[in-house]
């Protein structure tokens, strides 16, 4: 049903570099832990991420299995989340497919989000099944929260708590279960609508501010490109089926890639300057930086870290860590806070 | 499933963190550990590699409350029942609570499964049967809701856990290992739950470049080969699981001399700290160091270097700290001085303790000084006759003055359910959470009360057609839960922006006092609404929102000047409050009204009609009429000699509570609840 929604393709949104170099590089590097937008409306925020569906990698996943378990995972951990849905495990069919974009919308209860008991079930027959929710079906995905700044606090909550240990855990009525949540956290949010619990923040890997293009060419191209798009989206995108296909290769490049490069250790050295000029909470930033400078090498083709890497990485894994009190703005200048931090302290 | 564990000796720094875990690993009488700080220092990290370093345990094979065997009488029924089933050693249990746990799968509750099967109440054990004899582990405590941070620290402290509920009364131990995080800006933990937690510690990123190089690295080469990294410190780790259990051994040899105990007890009281679980803490603390050194006596430099641990949670903020300090907080330095946060506290305590004249920073400019003061007209009615609109004409603003911690504020409790978060006023909710506090009829909301649904089945089963089940229930039987949680309210700020209240740098406190009211909104999780009033009209500077952050920003750019049109600001306030009210007949907003209350604008037009401010205190009257709403008056007024008092009569007419700007702090409460006596 939702298939057959024709989706815009990534590779014909103008401009917004940042966006999506910080998608893809989530895409290559799944532990970079996830990407927050941040943007006024309309700058092709939701566009984006829904986009992404088409130039993401396969996986292998066990046939029909709501938890998205992979064929490698333990037999004890298949087998326990089998018998919580009702389920006898017989021999596993293993199909490919795309990684999924599993969407979180902002009015969703919490037991829509983590999973409850059927409880029909419960009374009928009296059995305890589980019916998973939003966060079994993003295991090993994307899961794109739209507003996140406006989703309801205990949501918040739930999404922190599985986002740190890759496991959801249901603990209420009377059902005790966990089953393994990886996903990569995706958030857009207009921040005029409020920010950010800062330890919500924290838990998204990069996080890039975009807004409007200002150039009148590239404004009057993102006209035309939508509108041939609305007239006719098969068309459209089988117009952009050569980039995106390159971008799908060159990403999968980088997947391979990504394990060789290497870095020197005057680099981690300036990463962990950085970190301190600027004033960062914690170390997270840090491991963050290294792992988005390794994946830039990557997505270039290089197996060895430069300088610009981590600049640029630098660029996506600290606006939102800079250190600042509850009310404060988030940075969008990270050169001007270095200044203005390393004046301060000489 | 899980991911492979960091080990507990690979992390680097964090010193602190490391001996209280390893403290109340050995001694778990020296109480929880309390972890404060910054995101991203593996603070669960080293909660979580802590398992590995302790000792397995014994339990039988399918126990459900990890029972100890050499214990007998401690036993559950299955064991009781089970005794041929040999015990096995396994690891001991780590369970992290999750944020959005029910109380019944925290202490345990009936298990419908047997219920609905076998007609047999029996009890479905929870979390915290699972926890014992291993660690329970709670991030962002200072986020679980009250009644469960209530219910976890007696089992934690009494080692017992008591279950009075759903028809089911039972106990069963539950000796667990504590371990708390959080982080400071989302709110404190209240001071009786601080009081539990026998450590603390408070951590932060290291400071020095080569350790963190050092730290990302081994980061790295974790996430590439967990398996290889964890093999490469596995000596390590097995060193220190061997001198742990090496420790627990001699703990109970350990003694500690009367001189110390006096030692103890004096520090303590040195400290200012309350009740005496300090003294006992810091003595188990004492001792579990020392068994980990392999000493069997504890001497004062001991209890020196690990007081931090258990004092700095506690010590009471007492006014003025005594000058000469005693020999210790030398000993303590090392804590303290790299804690900015700890001496910026310092520093505003001690301006707070200061006359509020020294305080604010430089008053308007000179320029003002062409605005008379109200000296020069102690007529009755003085806004009116008082000053022209050129002095007033010029539009200032003002710096954000010192901000505090703000007293309680929330609104009355009801009967109405609610749906919403926060952490403001208690109501009943209208979602699958907060605490089960009775049961009720079926409303269709599907959070339904099984117990309660199970006694009310129950008298009609001999009548009624068995299916495969126990029990026959029926549509007339079901009940529902009715839930009771914390719910951020909607506050109104309405600021008094006139040119009154730039003098005497009368805004910058005040902006510093509404400052502090958001930030207590951003900890509760509040809507809030910014409505200025100046010149001829009011402005609403920001509709209702979670945006807190948006109205801390307007507040800092908000202009000051002109006259005082407090009736338009009210009729204004009205409306936004009547919309949000018409938006949702459940909410309770509350109004915050900050003015000196020399309101000399009318609505109507000064020829006609009534006085500005006996317009403005009709308008008032009426507007106290809808009591969902409910209001405060904050007098920016300094007390003294010229003080008309129009804000108290402001008040008055609005029913509203009446406060000083001082009045507001928290540490002022008493004085408020002896005035209202």
């Amino acid at each position: 049903m939702k298939k057959n929604i024709p989706v815009y393709p990534f590779a014909a949104i103008v401009g917004q570099e940042r966006m999506k170099l910080g998608l893809i590089l989530n895409i290559i590097n799944p532990t970079l832990s996830g990407v927050l937008i941040r943007g006024e409306k309309g700058t092709a925020k939701s566009t984006a991420v829904r986009a992404l569906a088409d130039i993401l990698p396969e996986i292998e996943v066990i046939k029909g299995d709501p938890f998205q378990l992979s064929p490698d995972e333990d037999d004890d951990t298949i087998r326990e989340l089998s018998e919580a849905l009702g389920r006898k495990t017989g021999p596993l069919e293993v199909e490919s497919r795309k990684v999924k974009v599993v969407e979180l919308p902002v009015g969703a209860t919490e037991d829509r989000v983590v999973g409850s008991l059927d409880l029909e079930r419960a009374l009928k027959s009296g059995e305890k099944r589980v019916e998973p929710g939003l966060l079994a079906a993003a295991h090993r995905g994307i899961l794109y929260v739209d507003e996140v700044n406006l989703l309801d606090d205990h949501v918040v909550d739930v999404l922190l708590d599985s986002a740190a240990m890759g496991v959801n855990t249901i603990e209420r009525e009377g059902v005790s279960f966990a089953h393994p949540a990886q996903f990569t956290l995706v958030g857009t949010m207009n921040p005029e609508e409020g920010e950010l619990r800062p330890q919500l923040l924290d838990r998204f890997g990069l996080c890039v501010n975009i807004e409007g293009i200002l150039n009148l060419d590239d404004r009057v191209s993102v006209m035309e490109r939508r509108a041939k798009f609305e007239d006719d989206p098969a068309q459209f995108n089988l117009s952009f089926q050569k980039e995106s296909q390159e971008l799908t290769s060159r990403i999968n490049r980088a997947r391979e890639i990504l394990p060789k490069v290497t870095f020197t250790r005057e680099l981690l050295v300036r990463i962990a300057k950085f970190c301190l000029e600027v004033g960062v909470d914690g170390h997270r930033g840090d491991i963050i930086i290294l792992k988005a400078a390794k994946t830039l090498a990557a997505w270039n083709g290089r197996e060895e870290i430069e300088s610009q890497d981590v600049e640029k990485a630098a660029e996506l894994a600290l606006p939102h860590r800079v250190r600042r009190q509850p009310l404060m703005e988030i940075a969008d200048n990270l050169d001007k806070i270095r200044k203005m931090r390393t004046q301060g302290a000489g | 499933m899980a991911k492979p564990l960091y080990p507990f000796v690979a992390i680097s720094g964090q010193d602190d963190l490391k001996e209280a875990l390893l403290i109340t690993a050995v001694n778990p009488a020296s109480g929880g550990v309390l972890i404060r700080g910054e995101k991203g220092t593996a603070k669960s990290t080293a909660a979580r590699g802590l398992i590995e370093i302790l000792p397995q345990i014994k339990v039988r094979p399918g126990c459900p409350y990890t029972c100890d065997p050499d214990y007998p009488l401690e036993e559950c029924d299955y064991c009781k029942s089970h005794e041929d089933v040999a015990p096995v050693l396994r690891n001991r249990p780590f369970l992290t609570l999750p944020l959005n746990a029910t109380e019944d799968r925290v202490t345990g509750g009936l298990d419908f499964e047997v219920a609905l099967s076998t007609g047999e109440r029996r009890n479905a054990p929870g979390l915290l049967a699972a926890a014992h004899r291993g660690i329970l582990y709670i991030d962002e405590v200072n986020l679980l809701d009250d009644h469960l941070v209530d219910v976890i620290l007696d089992a934690a402290s009494s080692g017992w856990n008591i279950l009075e509920r759903e028809g089911i009364s039972m106990g069963h131990p539950a000796r667990f290992i504590l371990v708390g995080t959080m982080n400071p800006e989302e709110g404190d933990l209240r001071p009786q739950f601080l009081d539990r937690f026998g450590l603390s510690v408070t951590v932060e990123g290291v400071k020095d470049h080569e350790a963190r190089v050092d730290l990302m690295l081994r980061r790295e080469e974790f996430d590439s080969d967990p398996g290889a990294f964890r093999e490469k410190y596995a000596p390590q780790t097995e060193a220190l699981r061997y001198k742990l259990k090496e420790a627990k051994r001699i703990l109970p040899s350990v003694r500690i001399s009367s001189r110390v105990k006096n030692f103890i007890a004096a520090l303590c009281a040195e400290n200012h700290v309350a009740g005496h679980r300090a003294d006992l803490f810091l003595a188990e603390a004492a001792k579990a160091v020392a068994a980990l050194g392999g000493f069997f006596d504890v001497d004062e430099e001991l209890v020196l270097r690990i007081s931090p641990l258990v004092l700095a949670h506690r010590r009471r903020d007492v006014a003025p700290p005594p000058p000469p300090p005693p020999p210790q907080p030398q000993e303590e330095e090392p804590q303290d001085p790299e804690d900015p946060k700890d001496e910026e506290k310092k520093d505003e305590d001690q301006k707070d303790n200061e006359p509020q004249e020294e305080n604010p920073p430089p008053p308007p400019p000179p320029d003002s000084d062409n605005t008379p003061e109200p000296d020069e007209s102690p007529a009755p009615e003085p806004p009116e006759n008082n000053r022209q609109d050129e002095g007033y004409a010029q539009e200032e603003i003002f710096a954000i003055g010192d901000t505090f911690q703000v007293r309680k504020m929330e609104t009355a409790k009801d009967r109405l359910r609610r749906r919403g978060s926060g952490r403001r006023s208690r109501s009943r909710a209208s979602q699958k959470q907060g605490r089960y506090v009775k049961s009720g009829p079926n409303l269709g909301q599907g959070d339904i009360a099984l117990d309660a649904t199970l006694r009310a089945a129950a008298p009609y089963q001999i009548s009624r057609e068995r299916r495969d089940l126990a029990i026959t229930l029926e549509m007339s039987d079901i009940r529902e839960r009715i839930r009771e949680k914390k719910m951020g309210n909607h506050l109104f700020f309405m600021v008094d922006a006139s040119g009154s209240m730039g003098a005497r740098g009368r805004m910058t406190a005040s902006k510093g006092a509404i400052m502090s009211l958001l930030l207590d909104a951003y900890q509760k999780r509040d809507q809030v609404a910014l409505i200025s009033f100046r010149r001829q009209g009011a402005t609403v500077n920001l509709p209702l929102t979670t945006s807190v952050d948006m109205a801390g920003k307007l507040l800092a750019e908000m202009p000051v000047g002109g006259r005082t049109p407090l009736s338009a600001g009210l009729s204004t306030t009205h409306r936004e409050v009547r919309n949000a009210l018409i938006k949702n007949p459940l909410a309770r907003p509350i109004v915050i009204l900050i003015t000196d209350g020399r309101g000399n604008v009318s609505l109507e037009g000064e020829s006609k009609g009534l006085a500005p401010f006996e317009e403005a205190l009709k308008l008032a009257r009426a507007m106290s009429t809808d009591d969902r709403v409910k209001y405060a008056v904050v007098d920016t007024e300094e007390p003294g000699v010229m003080n008309f008092g129009l804000a108290v009569r402001l008040a008055e007419a609005l029913g509203a509570e009446y406060f000083r700007t001082e009045d507001l702090k928290a540490q002022t409460l008493v004085d408020i609840v002896r005035q209202q006596m």
